[in-house]
């Protein structure tokens, strides 16, 4: 096993335990977890069965594969995480803004 | 009126609208100059944000405060100064002659007075641009702070862009209500505070972003 198998193998499966410690609620949750962790690792210890799937897919390398895989899957993650920021904006904005209205009728009612 | 950190100028454009008899309501997004004491004690509706949301959500709170208050016609106001009050008539009368929903000032069309400089009017005009692709609605200014609308509209109307990018939205939300709309010849004064304060190539390219990522996501 070289350096780079052996970091790698240690993160995925601490990022495993991880998402366990973390979710931890159903049974389906923890076999999709074992599910990745346990094509991760197997892939890590064996290159060249990624690089099969890779020259099956038509790339050169399964690292390669792997790196346009990673890069729409974070992409994906981008973009529904802004969309969940910008919904949060807009119900902190109504918060606020209801805020502001009662707080002047509160004002205006004092004044009269 | 949106409001943000207009201390030197707000109470002349405010006693300007109150001389002409056109109630007032000011939407203080979250100053921090002395702004809201400036117009202490003078006949306007006040509120004030206490975070600062953007002028977007400003103009929404202004619009739902009018709302409530069971106005019939809605103006859209710099507080800055920039507009001139004699518009408003003017507007209002072409609302009401065209039977129209909604009326966009415009400093760019025959009637219309400016001292504006070369290089914002080239900005001014690749925003129509913009615009168009945006909103399919060719108009000939952008970013003017002076619209008038009727009841029906400011119903419909819903502001989500909290920040710049509702200058565009409101033409997003014209096409979406399907409200009837049309342009009027506007007086722009651009003042060295005014000038200071206004949009620059930066603001431009975060508004471009934020429509496209509005596009994506409403």
């Amino acid at each position: 096993m070289t350096i780079i198998q052996v970091a790698l193998t240690a993160g995925v499966i601490f990022l495993g335990l991880y998402m366990y410690l973390r979710l931890r609620s159903t049974l389906f949750d923890v076999l999709l977890i074992l599910l990745f962790i346990g094509a991760g690792v197997f892939l890590i210890l064996f290159p060249d069965y990624a690089n099969t799937i890779a020259h099956w897919a038509g790339v050169g390398r399964g690292a390669d594969l792997m790196f346009y895989l990673g890069f729409l899957f974070l992409f994906f993650l981008i973009l529904k995480l802004y969309a969940r920021l910008r919904r949060i904006e807009q119900n902190f904005t109504e918060l606020v803004r209801k805020k502001s209205i009662e707080e002047a009728e509160d004002t205006a009612k004092k004044n009269y | 009126m949106p409001c943000y950190n207009e201390a030197a100028v707000i109470k002349n454009t405010v006693d300007e609208l109150l001389e002409y008899g056109y109630k007032v309501v000011i939407i203080d997004d979250a100053s921090t100059d002395n702004s809201g004491n400036q117009v202490e004690g003078l006949p306007v509706h006040y509120i004030r944000h206490r975070i600062n949301l953007g002028q977007g959500a400003a103009l929404q709170t202004g619009i739902d405060v009018a709302l409530k208050k069971e106005a019939d016609y809605f103006v859209t106001f710099d507080a800055d100064g920039q507009h001139d009050v004699k518009d408003i008539p003017g507007m209002l009368q072409s609302l009401e002659h065209k039977n129209h929903d909604i009326i966009l000032g415009s400093r760019f069309i025959t009637g219309a007075t400016t001292n504006i400089s070369f290089i914002r009017k080239l900005f001014l005009k690749t925003a129509c641009l913009f615009n168009y692709l945006f909103t399919g609605i060719l108009l000939t200014d952008a970013h003017n702070g002076l619209r008038v609308f009727n009841r029906h509209a400011a119903k419909l109307i819903r502001l989500k862009e909290n920040r710049m990018a509702h200058a565009t939205e409101f033409l997003l939300e014209i096409k979406r209500n399907r409200l009837s709309f049309s342009e009027y010849p506007v007086h722009i004064r651009y003042t060295v505070y005014s000038r200071k304060k206004g949009q620059s190539l930066l603001n431009s390219i975060r508004i471009f972003f934020e429509l496209v990522l509005n596009k994506i996501f409403d």
